[in-house]
């Protein structure tokens, strides 16, 4: 079977009609897992039982394979009467997934903070929440704006795992459509084409994001 | 809240007799024993000066003061009110004691006006206007005019530290530390911020301040602490502390520094 270039670019509109759930799905799974990761973190800090509970938090959803997350998610909760919608499962497995990742990152952008900032803010009375809102938050963001954009762009990549659990996102569009016609190459070359041309949008975003908080900080 | 009464400078209106009280204070760090019975007593509008060697402890003691470093043993006052160091929560405490460090920590990521307001706003719970208003009033105090909208990292030195000094006064604290701010400052600079911590001063501020200026010390202080070891070794008004010092340590300080 010859490679079909005509048939590939055929393949693109159906492909693209997950377009939509791909990139929701992404900026979801990108918010939770932010969300996510930041909680842990500065949970972390809040004593030192907490700092053994976050630190086995964040080894073991980053020491388990995405995949067996989002299995067991999908397969194994609703033995236990919880069922839900395939994409809030991928939206969940994404976000826990990552948060680790992230966690790690907020770590390292909380601890390039120096400590003089803490001191400062404590002495003005500012109660816990509002430093780490006010002073911790918007200074750690600075300071690692290219490491978490790095963790959207592999969110967004992680995307197709999500077919496995019937997700309509692109691979499984692409996947559907090679099951029906038995042509895998051009399908496949199609959805790698799309998820190249978001991916380098994304990264190229995250740098302008990047360039804009620095010229905020001028330091 | 009444902007004008928070706006007084320097006057608190109901006051206790002693504005620090600090007794028989002892802490350590693991097994060091940083300060050593330290006993000291401010009182409401007086300005005391802490000088002594480096590791001798005077900036952990001030830090003391607003819990920056936690005590194990004695007591601490603030406005008749003692300081539990085990408390979690401090920042009733904090609200009430300004405080000026050496590398100013000024946040880089707000405006000087946005330092100024970010407390009044969040801690005291003040709307934007009134917090402006405030920060505004105290911010010409310390002589930084056309310096609002900007950012700390395009101000000198001189001018970050008096941004951080009206960052504390914002606040209306019932008492200021400065734990060595001129220390960080480039020559030229120490005298603008200097001056500012003289009419600070003289309008009644109570200060407690750590310091090697002793040309200010002079000037302002109604009493200077020695410290030399976790000690304070000589406690004295500054006429008799530089005429004629008890301690031998304290003569061997001032020949070093003078």
């Amino acid at each position: 079977m010859k490679f079909n270039l005509a048939f590939a670019i055929e393949t693109l509109p159906v492909i693209l009609s997950a377009l939509w759930t791909t990139i929701w799905v992404t900026i979801a799974s990108c918010a939770g897992a932010a969300i996510l990761g930041f909680l842990l973190e500065i949970t972390r800090r809040s004593g030192r039982v907490m700092s053994y509970v976050m630190r086995f938090a964040i080894d073991f959803v980053r020491s388990t394979p995405l995949l067996v997350q989002l299995y067991f998610l999908y397969f194994v909760l609703p033995f236990y009467g919880i069922t839900l919608p395939a994409f809030v499962v991928g939206i969940m497995g994404l976000s826990i997934y990552y948060s680790g990742y992230l966690a790690e990152v907020f770590k390292a952008g909380i601890d390039g903070i120096p400590n003089g900032q803490f001191e400062a803010a404590q002495s003005l009375g500012l109660k816990r929440f509002d430093i780490v809102m006010f002073v911790i938050a918007p200074q750690m963001l600075r300071n690692i704006a290219a490491p978490m954009g790095n963790y959207f762009v592999s969110i967004l990549k992680a995307t197709p795992y999500l077919a496995v659990i019937a997700v309509p996102e692109m691979l499984g569009e692409a996947m559907e459509v090679a099951s029906d016609t038995f042509r895998y190459a051009e399908p496949m070359l199609t959805v790698g084409v799309v998820f190249l041309v978001l991916a380098v949008t994304v990264a190229h975003l995250v740098r302008l994001m990047e360039v804009r908080l620095l010229k905020s900080a001028r330091r | 809240m009444q902007v004008g009464a928070l706006m007084k400078s320097g006057s608190v209106s109901h006051r206790s007799e002693v504005a620090v009280d600090i007794v028989s204070l002892n802490k350590w760090y693991g097994t060091f024993h940083v300060l050593k019975d330290i006993n000291l007593r401010v009182k409401p509008g007086q300005q005391i000066v802490i000088c002594g060697p480096s590791g001798s402890g005077k900036s952990t003691l001030i830090r003391c003061v607003n819990q920056l470093e936690r005590h194990q043993d004695g007591q601490i006052f603030i406005d008749g009110r003692e300081i539990d160091p085990k408390a979690r929560a401090l920042h009733d405490l904090r609200r009430d004691v300004g405080m000026v460090f050496q590398h100013f920590n000024l946040f880089p990521h707000l405006t000087v006006l946005q330092n100024c307001t970010l407390a009044l706003r969040r801690a005291r719970g003040m709307e934007r206007r009134e917090a402006e208003e405030i920060a505004r009033h105290y911010l010409e105090r310390v002589r930084i005019p056309e310096q609002m909208g900007k950012y700390p990292s395009q101000l000198s030195g001189g001018q970050q530290q008096r941004v951080a000094i009206a960052r504390a006064l914002c606040m209306h604290p019932k008492v200021m530390l400065f734990d060595e701010p001129t220390s960080a400052l480039d020559p030229e600079m120490i005298n603008e911020v200097l001056d500012v911590m003289i009419e600070l001063a003289r309008d009644g501020m109570t200060m407690l301040c750590v310091t090697h200026e002793m040309g200010f010390a002079r000037r302002v202080a109604d009493s200077i602490v020695f410290m030399d070891g976790g000690r304070v070794v000589e406690q004295a008004p500054p006429s008799e502390f530089f005429t004629s010092p008890q301690n031998e340590r304290t003569r061997t300080f001032l020949s070093q520094i003078l």
